[in-house]
């Protein structure tokens, strides 16, 4: 089976109308309410491989990212980037990869931990979206990609919670 | 001038980005006035309030997930829509250092910071992309291989004080990749000794 971890930032209500239910197929992680930001202590790395050495929900990420086949992540949209509470989420889980680097492509990135890593599938919404940042949006989600190994990834763009909630049905 | 210097580090000392901040305030010089600010210890209010009237805002942080850390994006999302009133004409700088050798892999990240200028309707200064970010201590700023962030600060710091708008500035240590990658790995290893694990534990899944 092609496993599925959603991460989202949506309120309960909004969840309830496009995420699926949890199953042998979909795990859920709400982003609210909000995990703590990662301190920049490296523990992942060099104190406890693989997870982070906070004591909340967000140190499961990483590990669980392993477990799936996809990551879709639903997050507003901020600045052409994901949304703080998606982003502190992603930001506690580069225990995902290893500190080493390897050069892709004429450039350094961080060499892998797991053998596998899944899909990554951007669903991002937000009033009067523009180019500029989808342009953004469009950079961010190939070098998350290629940071976390990833050889497949998508992006779609909604203007507001509603026409992502048509798109999807 | 009013010049507010932001540290977007979750960490209170030994950042990267606090050094590069330190070396800027000393270029900035002390005839005006230039505070440094820390987001992971201030909340919204006193950010503002630190801001307003200010000439500049200068953000350092470093390149986290390809992106801007999150604590720091949240400051940055909840003051867009009152930063413009605080401080009419601010004009803002960013300088992202990230952990890989290649400057430029911190402009998706200064777009970032453009698209929140956009939102905010304030006036883009410029972006700084300092690669090897983790080398900031190393060596006094300006010199041995750090002479290259030395210069990129004392360009910053003339843009800064003559309220100029430039292009992106994008640089590497003065010291080579294939030395900062094999050191880099020997780093880690001793980092992992000295917390009581054996090297090949840090691959451990």
């Amino acid at each position: 089976m092609y496993k599925k971890l959603i991460l989202h930032d949506l309120s309960n209500g909004e969840a309830e109308e496009i995420i699926p239910q949890e199953s042998a197929e979909y795990t859920i992680f709400p982003a609210n309410p909000a995990v703590h930001h990662c301190i920049g202590c490296f523990g992942c790395w060099v104190k406890t491989p693989g997870r982070c050495v906070l004591k909340d929900r967000g140190s499961d990420f990483a590990v669980l990212m392993s477990q799936h086949d996809q990551v879709i992540v639903i997050s507003r949209l901020v600045f052409g980037g994901l949304s703080p509470e998606v982003k502190s989420v992603l930001d506690r889980s580069i225990g995902f990869i290893l500190p080493f680097f390897r050069i892709v492509d004429g450039e350094m990135h961080h060499t892998k931990r797991y053998e596998k890593s899944p899909d990554l599938s951007y669903l991002l919404y937000g009033p009067d979206i523009n180019e500029r940042e989808k342009a953004t949006a469009q950079k961010l989600v190939a070098a998350n990609a290629l940071n976390f190994g990833a050889e497949n990834y998508s992006i779609a763009f909604y203007q507001s919670f509603h026409e992502m909630k048509e798109a999807l049905a | 001038m009013k010049i507010i210097l932001l540290n977007g580090s979750p960490k209170n000392k030994d950042s990267a980005s606090g050094i590069i901040l330190t070396a800027l305030q000393e270029r900035i010089g002390k005839t005006h006035e230039c505070v440094i600010c820390h987001a992971a210890n201030q909340d919204k209010q006193e950010i503002i309030q630190a801001i307003s009237g200010a000439n500049a805002l200068v953000v350092s942080f470093p390149l986290y997930v390809d992106g801007i850390p999150s604590h720091l994006l949240r400051l940055l999302d909840e003051i867009q829509h009152e930063i413009a009133d605080t401080a009419p004409g601010l004009l803002v700088y960013a300088i992202v250092n990230n952990g890989f050798y290649e400057g430029r892999q911190n402009v998706t990240a200064l777009d970032m910071m453009r698209n929140f200028c956009d939102r905010a309707g304030l006036a883009w200064g410029q972006g700084v992309g300092v690669g090897a970010g983790g080398m900031a201590g190393a060596a006094p700023v300006g010199h041995g291989p750090m002479k290259n962030l030395g210069s990129a600060l004392d360009l910053l710091a003339e843009n800064i004080l003559g309220n100029n708008s430039a292009e992106d500035y994008i640089f590497e240590p003065n010291f080579p990749r294939f030395l900062y990658k094999a050191s880099a790995h020997v780093g880690w290893k001793m980092q992992a000794r000295k917390n009581g694990l054996k090297a090949d534990m840090l691959y451990g899944k």
